[in-house]
């Protein structure tokens, strides 16, 4: 055996390729003719990156994560698992074939629908997040690495067709997990359309909304007690002042704080530190976790989406209203760090003397 | 004349045992503690202690039961209550009153008119108040404070360049150590 037969074997045997499904295996292209002076360029992994996965894995795929009804054929979860990086790369070797069909709308459905579930569900869970927190979090559950790893944790990734790209002028690479993450994508707007949007909610939130997140880590200030000033503020209390609650070891090389921030009569957070500027840093961030971090109880939380109607058709339409008691609305944000500028300069538009004196210019 | 003392024939004056200490018999530290959550299985012969930091709050919050005191309403304020110490001692101080506008025209005209010469420090011990209170209402406008800004970094950078390997190695430690905060 060759050595480019052995690479052949060994690329089908990584990849899903079926070689029970070919004509002829090994393919054409592979076989060297010894006659003819023309060269031979094959590239096994190439190949076997072309070959559409087998039936029966897509058939296994679609009842291991349990949408045996709504992936009703392997067609339509071969569709949901080919990139539209893929189609390139198909043209350009098989340009006789028939285009395949790529999940390029459906992932861009699937992506919306999540992005919805993820933020009501977020906002109805944590009523006092602030905007840029609530987007981090928001990626967090439903953003693209997250979407490629429950991807990976299908067993989405022999199914996959896609193609890479490399940085060009006009649009960054494409990576392996972003083709991956279109896969869930595709999946959550096959259940909407097969099914509905309260269906798709629950795959959403069986998959994705279910993870659990450390919020508490990801909550970082530049400025903790100023952000904490601006927020006690907001919420018209007496000014938070820092208080010492226990210390030891304060002229030694290891000593230990533990600082309170009270206002009036409440201690609104408390942090320990080895030193009293580090202590009372911690305190601040503590109390604002403690705001942040206020979850509705699960028994309580209702979303918006949960008053649509569960069968398919209409939404506007009125059907069975469902009881729903709208969350509680937190304080309303500060300025501080908020995500309202975001550090980004907009460009200086010109003003009407400099319009007009460009139009004159141009006439003149 | 002696009593007649029965008690010679049932008592004795000496001690049959050298007086000893009782053994220190201390209680278990890992059980005494006041927040102490003790489980202990027979079968497996296994006893999980959960003993909570005296100062770690509690990460749950929910909005019946929250943690932060913003979300509930205030307690009502009690002079007498004891409360612990503050952090610094200028916390003592009672706050300044508020500045006049007429002052705080004149500080803007001043610090706006020449802030080479009309520094924060300066203007806040003209106007008895704080260099940051005069950064917040005489704010410069954004190019001047860039220039400052690139002016300061520039000395600075020449200072640093002065540092010998160890200082700038514990500069450099500090202020990693300032991100784990």
């Amino acid at each position: 055996m060759g050595h480019v037969s052995k690479r052949l074997y060994s690329s089908a045997s990584k990849l899903a390729v079926s070689t029970s499904r070919l004509k002829q295996f090994p393919p054409k292209e592979a076989i060297l003719v010894p006659d003819s002076g023309k060269p031979n360029f094959f590239d096994p992994e190439l190949w076997a990156a072309l070959q559409p996965p087998p039936t029966s894995a897509l058939t296994a795929f679609a009842h291991r994560i349990g949408l045996a009804n709504v992936l009703s054929s392997a067609d339509v979860v071969r569709r949901a698992c080919t990139h539209k990086s893929f189609l390139n790369l198909h043209a350009k070797y098989y340009p006789s074939s028939p285009t395949p069909p790529t999940n390029a709308n459906l992932a861009t459905l699937g992506n919306s629908l999540m992005g919805l579930f993820a933020s009501e569900h977020l906002h109805a869970a944590y009523p006092h997040l602030p905007t840029r927190v609530l987007k981090a979090a928001v990626s967090a559950h439903v953003g693209p690495l997250t979407c490629a790893s429950v991807a990976q944790e299908m067993g989405a990734v022999p199914l996959l067709r896609w193609h890479r790209q490399p940085t060009t002028p006009m649009s960054p690479a494409l990576l392996h997990s972003d083709a991956l993450a279109s896969i869930p994508r595709a999946i959550t707007a096959l259940v909407y359309q097969e099914i509905s949007l309260q269906s798709a909610r629950k795959f959403v939130q069986s998959f994705f909304l279910s993870r659990q997140v450390d919020l508490q880590s990801m909550i970082r200030f530049r400025d903790p007690k100023r952000a904490l000033t601006e927020t006690v503020e907001k919420f018209g209390r007496e000014r938070p002042k820092s208080r010492l609650l226990k210390e030891t070891g304060r002229y030694s090389n290891s000593p230990v704080f533990v600082v309170g921030i009270f206002s009036g009569q409440d201690k609104l957070g408390e942090g320990f530190g080895s030193s009293l500027k580090m202590a009372e840093y911690r305190a601040a961030e503590d109390s604002l976790h403690r705001l942040y971090l206020t979850r509705t109880p699960d028994h309580l939380l209702q979303v918006p989406s949960s008053t649509f109607p569960f069968k398919q058709g209409n939404i506007y339409k009125t059907g069975l209203e469902v009881p729903y008691t709208p969350g509680v609305l937190g304080e309303a944000e500060i300025l501080y760090a908020s995500s309202g500028r975001s550090n980004i300069v907009a460009p200086k538009r010109p003003t009407l003397e400099e319009i007009e004196a460009r139009r004159e210019g141009l006439d003149v | 004349m002696l009593k007649p003392r029965l008690s010679l024939w049932f008592t004795r004056g000496y001690a049959t045992r050298i007086a000893e200490k009782p053994p220190a018999r201390f209680p278990d530290p890992l059980l005494n503690a006041p927040n102490v959550a003790a489980k202990t299985l027979k079968d497996e012969n296994l006893t999980f202690i959960h003993r909570p930091p005296p100062t770690v709050p509690s990460p749950h919050s929910t909005t019946l039961a929250p943690a932060s005191p913003l979300l509930k309403s205030p307690t009502p304020s009690n002079k007498h209550a004891p409360m612990p110490p503050f952090l610094r001692p200028s916390a003592y101080n009672a706050a300044p009153l508020r500045m006049s506008d007429k002052d705080i025209e004149q500080l803007r005209k001043l610090r706006l008119s020449n802030p080479e010469k009309h520094s924060r420090a300066k203007l806040a011990k003209l106007f008895k108040c704080t260099p940051n209170f005069v950064s917040k209402i005489a704010a410069l406008p954004r190019p001047k404070r860039k220039e400052f800004a690139r002016k300061m970094e520039a000395e600075h950078e020449t200072v640093r360049g002065q540092w010998g390997e160890k200082k700038a190695t514990f500069v450099a430690i500090k202020q990693k150590r300032r991100e784990f905060w």
